[in-house]
């Protein structure tokens, strides 16, 4: 290549030195003065030199660097792998929480059967008790003479409680199981339409629901702590299952205070697990809501079951045993036949007619 | 049929975050919805690594297993979508999922927290495609153009790869033999138990 | 009747007061994560729906 004239060799850092070999700027071999270059070059070699032993090893970062697999295996049951976001929404730093997997297995394999087993076996056993024994009936039939068991208020927070479970145990199955059993008949749109008015329900409902258990709580307490009579009672099977046979009992009979202590730990439970997931931000992270919710669920196939026998001897099961709460006052031989103590309890306070004749009104 | 996939090469991410820029501005999501995101697991310490997240689009969705009102569906190529007009805001798809990608507009109240919302590998809805009313629920539709999710075609380091399931594999692997180490397919075991390895 | 009729209406007033005390209290994520270094004015509806 021909050499370009003096006058036109550009005059830019990159020039070909004396001796015509192009030189990248701050090269050493551009300094003139020979002694100090090599005292530079002397200088270059004493930091590699001084360096310690260990970075003179190629760099490896695996060695620290964090490794998923080992990340996974390190995890215990429940805990997540997370890290430092820039969010500020916490729930953002979890990269993966494997509990998520544990969890829908619950609740598409186990909760089905455990719901399954405890309200269609629940049906099964009632079915079979009714064609069994039958409607329990009063032995020396109705007097016709009745005796308050149930004020207004009583009766209004039994109905309360009771409605809003019906819509809420209703609302709930249907978020449970509406899916498999509802969803195949309806199609897509109206469930989903459906779906949307029942989970809005269930959750407003829910306000009253907890109201009512609270009062029910509050003025029915008294009645129900568990005494020896209870332990009599349960021994002759309350009476149930042969004819004849009448445990003497106070207001509450040993059967209706398992319902009461089922309805306010149960009721307790469902409400603060239905609390953590009206507020989802409540718990500290997305593995206490999990927790809360398969409380919720498993509590809530339970309680069913547990209302459905109430619901049945409250109604069908029991001749006589609906006027309680339906309009307060109990024919005086039924009460006599099931709440024997009660009775007498009442008449000693003069709240109750005696046997027959007369139809005492009530001082309250 | 091509089976797409994310992933994100640990070792290459920076932490730009462009992934997130790109998908809130490609879909106009509001605050407070975050689709993708960025972690970084033992940040500032030897072996820091970022990762950057979104929808997975699992094999065997668990989202799409809860769902009370089964609003989800898995297209053709694998993506996982869901129906805004089913969906009943309950909040089970956050509880299953593995990577807590479901989002909501709100903060309380089981049932009203609104409408769900997710990465949608940049494939819409069950609207029809490229139209303002998909646009409005689901964000843009990249993929009924043919082109692959904004996030990964944005990420400044090419660590987050979507495309095809095997070729990113590949991709990844042919980085790992070169580079002569990886911190692995971060997700890939969780999300995709069929093929964890592609 | 009369105790059961009252007692569903209460249940259905109860749930209706819920409904506007829980509204209250409810908050969209924009506000609910607000930072001091990000405060934002309305964010968009879009993917979100209107309110």
């Amino acid at each position: 290549m021909k050499k370009p004239s003096p006058a036109l060799r550009r005059r830019s850092r990159n020039t070909e030195n004396r001796k015509g070999v192009v030189q990248m700027p701050g090269s050493l071999s551009t300094l003139k003065a020979p002694t100090l270059k090599a005292l530079c070059a002397a200088l270059a070699l004493l930091f590699v030199v001084a360096q310690p032993a260990s970075a003179q090893l190629s760099f490896k970062p695996t060695a620290e660097a964090v490794q998923e697999d080992k990340l996974l295996n390190a995890l215990k049951e429940g805990d997540k792998i997370s890290g430092r976001i820039t969010i500020p929404d916490t729930n953002a730093a979890n990269l993966i929480q494997p509990a998520g997997r544990d969890w829908r297995d619950f609740h598409r394999s186990k909760l089905p059967v455990i719901g399954g087993i405890a309200i269609l076996g629940m049906l099964a056993l009632l079915a079979i008790f009714l064609m069994v024994r039958g409607r329990i009936r009063p032995e020396s039939g109705f007097s016709g003479t009745k005796i308050l068991r149930f004020a207004s208020f009583e009766r209004f927070t039994h109905w309360l409680t009771a409605s809003c479970f019906i819509v809420l145990a209703l609302s709930g199955l249907n978020i449970s199981f509406g899916r498999i059993l509802i969803l195949p008949l309806f199609g897509a749109d109206a469930f989903a339409t459906m779906s949307g008015y029942a989970k809005i329900a269930h959750d407003y409902l829910a306000f009253p629901f907890m109201l009512g258990v609270l009062i029910m709580f509050l003025i029915w307490i008294k009645d129900n702590i568990p005494g020896k009579i209870d332990w009599q009672w349960l021994k002759q099977g309350g009476g149930i299952v042969s004819k004849g046979s009448h445990p003497p009992a106070k207001r509450f009979n040993a059967g209706q205070k398992g319902i009461f202590w089922i309805v306010i730990i149960g009721g307790t439970l469902m409400s603060l697990s239905g609390w953590y997931m009206l507020f989802p931000y409540l718990p500290a992270n997305v593995t206490e809501l999990q927790f809360w919710t398969v409380i919720h669920a498993v509590i809530a196939m339970l309680f069913i079951a547990a209302m459905l026998a109430h619901i049945y001897i409250g109604s069908i099961g029991m001749e006589g045993a609906f006027d309680a709460m339906g309009t307060g006052e109990v024919d005086l031989n039924w009460a006599k036949e099931h709440h024997s103590l009660w009775v007498e309890e009442e008449q000693a306070k003069g709240h109750a007619p005696a046997a027959g004749g007369s139809h005492a009104m009530p001082a309250e | 049929m091509a089976r797409v996939k994310f992933l994100c090469d640990a070792d290459r991410c920076i932490e730009c975050n462009a992934c997130v820029t790109a998908c809130k501005n490609e879909h106009e999501v509001p605050w407070g919805i975050n689709r993708r995101r960025v972690v970084t697991i033992n940040d500032g310490k030897p072996g820091e690594r970022s990762v950057s997240m979104a929808c997975m689009h699992c094999t065997d969705a668990p989202c799409a297993a809860v769902c009370p009102v089964s609003c989800f569906y898995t297209t053709a190529d694998g993506v996982v979508l869901h129906s805004k007009d089913l969906c009943i805001g309950c909040g089970y798809c956050f509880y299953a999922c593995p990577f807590g990608a479901p989002q909501y507009p709100k903060v309380g109240n089981f049932g009203s927290r609104g409408k769900m919302d997710k990465c949608t590998y940049c494939a819409g809805g069950p609207e029809a495609d490229s139209t303002p009313a998909e646009y409005a629920k689901y964000g843009a539709n990249r993929l009924a153009e043919g082109k692959l999710p904004i996030c990964a075609e944005m990420c400044s380091t090419k660590s987050l790869l979507a495309g095809d399931g095997a070729i990113i594999a590949e991709i990844y692997k042919e980085r790992v033999m070169k580079r002569g180490y990886g911190s692995g397919m971060w997700r890939w075991k969780t999300a995709y138990a069929d093929s964890p390895t592609g | 009747m009369k105790v059961f009729i009252a007692a569903v209406v209460f249940a259905v007033i109860a749930a209706f007061v819920a409904s506007f005390v829980l509204s209250g209290v409810q908050m969209a994520s924009y506000t609910a994560f607000t930072t001091s270094g990000a405060r934002v004015g309305d964010p968009g509806n879009n993917l979100v729906g209107p309110g």
